[in-house]
């Protein structure tokens, strides 16, 4: 059971109890873009919480996976607002584009696609999230600004 | 105090659930996901009673899951009103669409006259018996070693040891496999190993007689939990009620 | 630096109340999300650079805010003036310059930037006069949109706070419980449950350890109140926690935020941190006995975990699996020791019933349902954006006074609330004056506040689909009808949209229905069907039309609907060719065009964009 160096500064700063495991999860996936298998074993271990428990918890909760994520994460959002704003014809757009589905990331590790539940901002539907920016009231031609953001 | 099941006065202790009070008086409730030896979790909803608490109206009842509710002064309940038998009937529809083959569904769907699922039944399922009461996982974690678990959510729910794969803290016990109320879990036991969850694990042979007693780690284990010498566990149950002269319950296989 | 007494916060109140007095001019730049993302980060920086450039961002009596949303997101990038209340939509960096020389050295109002009413095609002003504005009664949004979120200081001299010095310094936990019943505020989260009651039954729960629970999950697609409040008046929510802390006896309390929230999450904890500096906030608040903490939790993506007892494992760190409620969260809930979990809109008001009184709060709304609500009005609305409103508001007022109607000349088909708990209504309930109850009685219910209005071009058993969809993937699984019953629900209702539904389908869908309510174990799963029994009993008609002519009117479901240019109308203006995604309209300019069938994904942009009515869903 290894702990990278950045596991283990995160584990430190939370209580030895199982109220600390989800905290630490986002903690690590913030860091590594995902959740390294033997981080499990760690946190287990941390918490004194056996590890089928940890996985159950990873598994359970959708801010959490075990796939790196891409360079750029594209998430489109679902909610009901942008559902009738025309979402579903924006992730299949964009799904044409990239080249993969929802839930998916390139074969060169630059872009992850998602599709995500309502993220909060249904004022400017229908919303795309590119990394941490918000696109206002996607269209289709907008897709460009999706590519400008990932390179940066 | 005394509660009313089906109309009749019926003897319940507080702190008891209406399952146990019910059990106790000779009324039937079924259940698939209720276990002695474990909490209860009310996943299944097979046990749904039809209930009306004290100061309700006449025509006001509400349907509670009979292994979790509390018995309270006043309490009146239902086990097999139409309500009750209905919404038993529609769990079992979808229960045997999951699980056709599972035969504890098929006996108890029968009571409730079907035959047959109305939905389409479930393919490709890794564990097609599997109807996810969780007694098996509840038994592991509470009494075992916490090997294996619930893992995913919604549709995707599943059981087993993380990942999928062969687990460290799997002692081979098939305390799952022997709770299980529809069979589910695979085992195969050859006389001198049980593979269980991806894992093959050597049967340590009865030091009297030589047939299959426990797996090592599970008798390590049992050494380690009771303070006594592994030894003690190294017999099987048939010689050690010769032995001792004492009746030996199997803890598991 | 430790404020040891009231007496001492009187004072810094006092301070604070001055510079506020001081400031003659502010400038009101909204930085909620829906304005961020069009560009208000950049306004707001070219305005501060400018200030500067012009040394005018030395002076005490002009003041700048990067503010929380101001409601109004279709129109932002939003920048407000007080006192004059000049509002401009619309602003871009490049406007900057203009409005500094204009607007905050003069007092000239820059027409483009005015909002302009759609009906009388005048330019307007100020934001009260803006019927969006005018007809808002904003309590708990009292703080957004027109203070700096994280300045402390602003929120005192605001009167922040007044209602917790007021509370510790006069009144028992008994006498501010009292204070809430008499409000009759009943639980903003969906439950509608009476804060009161639910306080009370804590208070009598047998146990030395009581827990206060901020529930900031917000899960509702749609609805974004939480969000808006969470960012914009981290400080109002957390002294409506510490009154209710102080109410029921907790000493240890948790806002719960959805992960999806990280703004949220670091506006609640720069408070948190700048009130326990104050004394505010941990041992010993404002000199009294009182003693208080507040930890953030973040949610793990998991709508199921906006339910309260499900909400309480994932604290715990575990599943958010529900519990079943025969024992309440009053008597066990977080660890198993009685706890108050209430919802962020619930927290807000408290300070304001405590100020102003329980009977004051009392004399507005409705007899069963008391004060404001806010909303996310969304979706085929011309205004979208979040509104608050007495209740007994009627759906019409919202949605066509504050909301503008249904733009784009298309018509009103149904208003959607309550989320995947709720239902839709129909133009018939038009008049429905909003408040738990009526909704709950005309086959909806209120639920944390999101209001999706949809219209002609909307299927609602594509709506229904939507939500079944959703709720299925959301399911936590314990229960059998809820995993197994949305599933064989979602099957049926694609069938539906996918031309191969039948009437038997429907009495399928009905036996579901009854399960779900019956026999699932939480309210998710109880309310699952709602979207589906609430479409059934309004629109029968469009899920009949799909099942026995194969057809969707909407134009949504592809496999049941086909679009045709009529040549008779069709201009040949080439609009529908430049955005058609599949290339699979052709024509010369100038003549009437046409659409390959075969390469036509029913998408209806053609429609959307189309000036001359020429394309026809059939």
């Amino acid at each position: 059971m290894t702990t990278t160096p950045d596991s283990a500064l995160i584990l430190v700063k939370y209580p030895k109890e199982e109220a600390s495991i989800i905290e630490i999860l986002h903690d690590i996936q913030l860091a590594h873009r995902h959740i390294p298998k033997d981080a499990l074993s760690a946190i287990a271990a941390h918490t004194d919480v056996p590890l089928s428990r940890v996985y159950g918890v990873a598994t359970f909760y959708g801010a959490f996976s075990f796939e790196p994520k891409g360079e750029t994460v594209v998430k489109c959002c679902m909610g009901t607002a942008c559902h009738v704003r025309g979402a579903g014809r924006n992730l299949e757009d964009i799904e044409a584009r990239l080249g993969i589905k929802s839930g998916q990331t390139t074969a060169d590790g630059k872009f992850s696609l998602e599709s995500v539940n309502c993220v909060g901002a249904c004022g400017i539907a229908p919303v795309v999230t590119v990394n941490s920016k918000v696109l206002p009231k996607f269209k289709m031609t907008d897709f460009d600004k999706i590519l400008g953001e990932g390179e940066k | 105090m005394k509660i009313l099941i089906n109309g009749r006065a019926v003897t319940a202790f507080k702190g008891e659930t209406v399952l146990t009070a019910a059990r106790r008086a000779g009324v039937e409730i079924p259940t698939l996901c209720h276990h002695e030896a474990v909490e209860d979790s009310g996943a299944c909803r097979m046990c749904m009673v039809e209930i009306r608490e004290a100061g309700w109206d006449e025509d006001r009842t509400k349907l509670v899951t009979a292994c979790l509710f509390p018995v309270e002064e006043g309490l009146s309940v239902q086990t097999d009103s139409p309500e009750v038998r209905r919404t038993r009937k529609e769990i079992l529809e979808l229960l045997l669409a999951r699980s056709p083959e599972a035969e504890a569904v098929r006996v108890l769907a029968a009571k409730y006259g079907v035959e047959s699922s109305p939905y389409p039944d479930r393919e490709d399922a890794e564990l097609p018996n599997c109807i996810l009461c969780g007694i098996c996982t509840r038994v592991c974690q509470a009494l075992v070693t916490g090997a294996i678990t619930m893992s995913e959510r919604g549709p995707n729910k599943i059981v087993g040891p993380p990942f999928g794969e062969a687990a460290d803290a799997c002692i081979g016990c098939m305390a799952c496999a022997s709770s299980c109320p529809t069979n589910a879990i695979p085992v195969e036991d050859t006389g001198t190993t049980r593979t269980i969850w991806g894992r093959t694990f050597d049967l340590v042979p009865c030091a009297i007689c030589g047939a299959p007693t426990g797996t090592r780690e599970q008798i390590d284990w049992l050494a380690k939990k009771t303070g006594r010498a592994a030894a003690d566990f190294e017999i099987c149950v048939a010689c050690k009620t010769k032995a001792t002269g004492e009746v030996w319950h199997r803890i598991s296989w | 630096m430790k404020v040891a007494s009231l007496k001492e916060f009187e004072v810094l109140r006092a301070d604070a109340k001055a510079a506020q007095e001081k400031i003659r001019k502010k400038i009101l730049v909204c930085c909620g999300t829906g304005c961020l993302a069009a560009g208000s980060g950049k306004v707001a920086a070219a305005l501060r650079a400018e200030l500067v450039r012009k040394g005018l961002d030395v002076d005490v009596g002009l003041k700048m805010n990067e503010t929380g949303c101001r409601g109004l997101c279709e129109l932002g990038p939003l920048v407000t003036f007080e006192p004059s209340g000049i509002f401009y939509k619309g602003v871009k960096a490049s406007d900057v310059a203009e409005i500094v020389e204009k607007t905050i050295e003069g007092d000239e109002v820059i027409q483009r930037l005015l909002y302009r009413d759609k009906a009388s095609k005048q330019r307007v002003e100020t934001y009260e006069e803006i019927p969006f504005y005018k007809s808002q009664t904003r309590w708990a949004l009292r703080n957004v949109g027109l203070m700096a979120p994280k300045d402390i200081t602003e929120y005192i001299g605001r009167g922040g706070f007044a209602a917790l010095a007021k509370v510790l310094s006069t009144m028992t936990p008994e006498e501010v419980l009292a204070e809430v019943e008499t409000a009759k505020l009943r639980g903003r989260g969906g439950g509608g449950f009476d804060a009161g009651r639910k306080w009370r039954s804590c208070v009598n729960a047998k146990g030395d350890e009581r827990y206060l629970v901020c529930n900031g999950d917000e899960g509702d697609p749609g609805a974004f109140m939480d969000r808006t409040i969470m960012e914009g008046d981290p400080y109002g929510v957390i002294e409506g926690m510490v009154i209710a802390a102080y109410a029921i006896g907790a000493t240890a309390g948790f806002i719960y935020v959805r992960q999806e929230y990280p703004l949220a999450v670091q506006h609640l904890n720069t408070a948190i941190e700048k009130m326990r500096d104050l004394g505010l906030l941990g041992k010993k608040i404002l000199g009294t006995e009182f003693c208080f903490d507040i930890k953030i939790a973040r949610g793990g993506g998991a709508f199921v975990c906006g339910e309260s007892s499900a909400l309480m494992r994932s604290i715990e760190g575990k599943v958010g699996e529900p519990r079943a409620k025969y024992i309440h969260g009053t008597e066990k809930g977080l660890y198993d020791k009685p706890t108050v979990l209430g919802n962020v809109e619930t927290f807000i008001n408290v300070p304001l019933i405590l100020e102003k009184g329980g009977a004051w709060f009392a004399s507005t709304g409705t007899e069963r349902s008391k004060g404001t609500k806010a909303f996310s009005l969304v979706g085929k609305v011309q205004n979208t954006g979040l509104v608050e409103v007495p209740m007994g508001t009627s759906l019409r007022e919202i949605i066509f006074d504050i909301g503008g109607g249904v733009p784009k000349g298309r018509t009103f088909k149904a208003v959607q609330t309550g989320g995947p708990s709720g239902g839709c209504l129909p133009a018939s309930h038009l008049d429905t004056r909003v408040d738990f109850d009526t909704l709950t009685e005309a086959g909806s219910m209120m639920g944390s506040g999101g209001m999706v209005v949809m219209d002609d071009r909307t299927c609602m058993v594509d709506v229904a689909r939507y939500f079944t969809k959703f709720l299925v993937n959301e399911s936590c699984g314990k229960c059998v009808p809820c995993r197994e019953g949305l599933q064989q629900m979602l099957r049926l209702l694609t069938e539906i949209c996918e031309g191969a539904g039948t009437l038997r389908h429907l009495e399928q869908i009905e036996n579901l229905a009854h399960v779900l309510k019956m026999g699932s174990l939480c309210a998710l799963g109880k309310s699952a069907a709602n979207p589906v029994t609430s479409t059934l009993r309004y629109f029968r008609d469009e899920y009949l039309e799909h099942i026995e002519e194969k057809k969707c009117s909407a134009g949504v479901c592809r496999a049941l609907c086909r679009y045709e240019i009529d040549e008779e109308k069709c201009t040949g203006c080439t609009l529908c060719t430049s955005v058609c995604p599949t290339a699979c309209i052709t024509g010369e300019k100038k003549t009437p065009h046409e659409i390959d069938q075969e390469a036509c994904i029913r998408c209806g942009s053609c429609f959307d964009v189309c000036g001359f009515n020429a394309i026809r869903i059939l």
